[in-house]
């Protein structure tokens, strides 16, 4: 399955996840953000719901301009390549002639990644409409470097970082944890 | 692939030929091979009738094939290169050109014959490039070994034109014998000679192509002549690839292919050059390093 204007979302299974969304880089457009979003007139309606693409969902380095599917597996076939020095497990692809390296990233726990289509808006309604409806769903996540080796300082990777950063940012504090911080303070 | 067992002959001085098979044509491997043999066998080894690959017929070669491996005073040895690894060294980031692989293919095959044991002192080779600054390189890599590096080298010297024997039979064997990886059904085997004026090729290529994976990794997407069935295929940016540099050099391509981009829905607002990927740009260090932006509409 080859996605595109779908956007990708990894939001937060539970109730709390940060309340902003972010761009990480390149296409498809992965999104991290909130369960049921609202922004800017735009609403996103994440459910468990729809295919499950675990081990289907590729970020390729490249901006493929083509909208609609493509028989990926029967031309797109990664091969497992070992472990890199720093124990990623490695996959080895071509794509249009370039050798791609990547790794599978298994989404944290208690997120979910969600393959997002513009809902159609009535042709009656004459309302500007910018709502989501899920497709798919996956927990993993396979991205590609043309010419280097997949390693921890990768953007793709570090990018959850934050979830661990908006994790703390928006957990309640509780009046115990309040007292020591201020008496460190 | 080659000859294992290391035969006596091989602890006296020994002469090798290098020749390569399928340098030129669009698909398929590229061979590079080497016969050897002490240099007192080089007198018989002309009565072979070993000939330039190129103008025996594809019977002959097969014979002559198969008569110098059961011969005990001849050694060889194949270095296959597949059309994925050419591709892919051709469009790496940093570009690995045509010759310096052929240079590193033949170089891998003394590496090899030597540390097989095998006592070579004299080595005869078709030029790629220039034969001087090629005799150079060859010397100063393997400074025990006298280079002759000549055009023509397959049809002047018998053991260079045993060595084209070696690489042309592997290569038409390697092509006949190719295992596509992609599985998609109509999958058709008669790519013709793989050259790229070869008409059988050309009209494999024409069903071949693909819109979104350009064609069977059989192919080598670094050839020019790829380019001319692309006009109806998904175009690909790579982040690689230097936006500016590859737009046909006008003042507008740069434009251009914003615009390009904007209308496939990658991108709705007005940025700078780095429109494939977000730049996490004006903010702390942590979402720059980690290229995130602030996103607040989609």
């Amino acid at each position: 399955m080859l996605i595109k204007n779908w956007g990708l979302i990894l939001a937060a299974k539970p109730k709390y996840a940060p309340p902003v969304s972010y761009l990480p880089r390149q296409n498809p457009t992965v999104w991290i953000g909130r369960a049921k979003a609202e922004m800017e007139n735009a609403t996103v309606d994440l459910k468990p719901h729809g295919e499950d693409l675990s081990g289907c969902v590729h970020q390729l380095p490249c901006c493929v301009k083509h909208d609609g599917p493509a028989s990926v597996s029967h031309y797109f076939k990664p091969k497992y390549n070992g472990v890199s020095d720093e124990g990623l497990p490695l996959q080895e692809a071509h794509f249009r002639g370039r050798l791609l390296q990547g790794t599978t990233l298994q989404l944290p726990h208690g997120y979910s990644g969600f393959v997002l289509a513009k809902k159609t808006s009535p042709p009656s309604s004459k309302q500007y409409s910018n709502s989501w409806v899920t497709k798919a769903t996956f927990q993993d996540i396979t991205y590609w470097n043309h010419d280097y080796v997949p390693s921890h300082n990768d953007e793709m990777l570090r990018a959850f970082h934050w979830l661990t950063v908006a994790k703390a940012l928006h957990d309640p504090v509780t009046p115990e944890e309040l007292a020591s911080s201020s008496f460190a303070l | 692939m080659g000859s294992k067992i290391l035969p006596q002959w091989a602890s006296k001085p020994c002469a090798m030929g290098i020749d390569e098979a399928g340098r030129g044509p669009v698909l398929g491997p590229m061979v590079y091979g080497c016969l050897y043999c002490a240099q007192s066998y080089l007198k018989t080894l002309a009565t072979l009738s070993f000939a330039d690959s190129k103008t025996l017929k594809e019977e002959k070669r097969e014979e002559l094939f198969e008569t110098l491996k059961t011969n005990d005073s001849i050694g060889w040895a194949v270095d296959v290169i597949d059309a994925r690894e050419l591709s892919a060294k051709m469009l790496k980031k940093n570009k690995i050109n045509l010759n310096e692989i052929s240079h590193d293919s033949a170089m891998g095959l003394i590496d090899r014959v030597l540390k097989m044991g095998v006592l070579l002192t004299e080595v005869y080779i078709d030029t790629v490039g220039d034969a001087g600054k090629y005799e150079m390189k060859l010397s100063r890599n393997f400074p025990s070994i006298k280079f002759v590096v000549a055009k023509k080298a397959d049809s002047l010297y018998p053991v260079v034109s045993g060595a084209s024997i070696v690489a042309k039979v592997t290569r038409d064997r390697a092509l006949r014998e190719w295992v596509l990886d992609e599985t998609a059904e109509n999958m058709q085997r008669d790519f013709g000679s793989g050259y790229p004026g070869d008409p059988q090729t050309k009209a494999w290529l024409e069903d071949h192509k693909h819109r979104i994976f350009g064609f069977p990794t059989l192919v080598r997407f670094s050839w020019g002549t790829c380019n001319s069935y692309f006009k109806d295929v998904a175009q690909v940016l790579w982040d690689s690839d230097n936006l500016d540099e590859d737009g046909g050099g006008g003042k507008n391509s740069n434009g251009k292919r914003q615009l390009k981009l904007s209308n496939v829905g990658f991108t709705s607002s007005k940025r700078g050059s780095e429109e494939i990927e977000s730049s996490g740009k004006g903010r702390c260090r942590f979402f720059q390093a980690r290229k995130l932006e602030h996103l607040t509409n989609f």
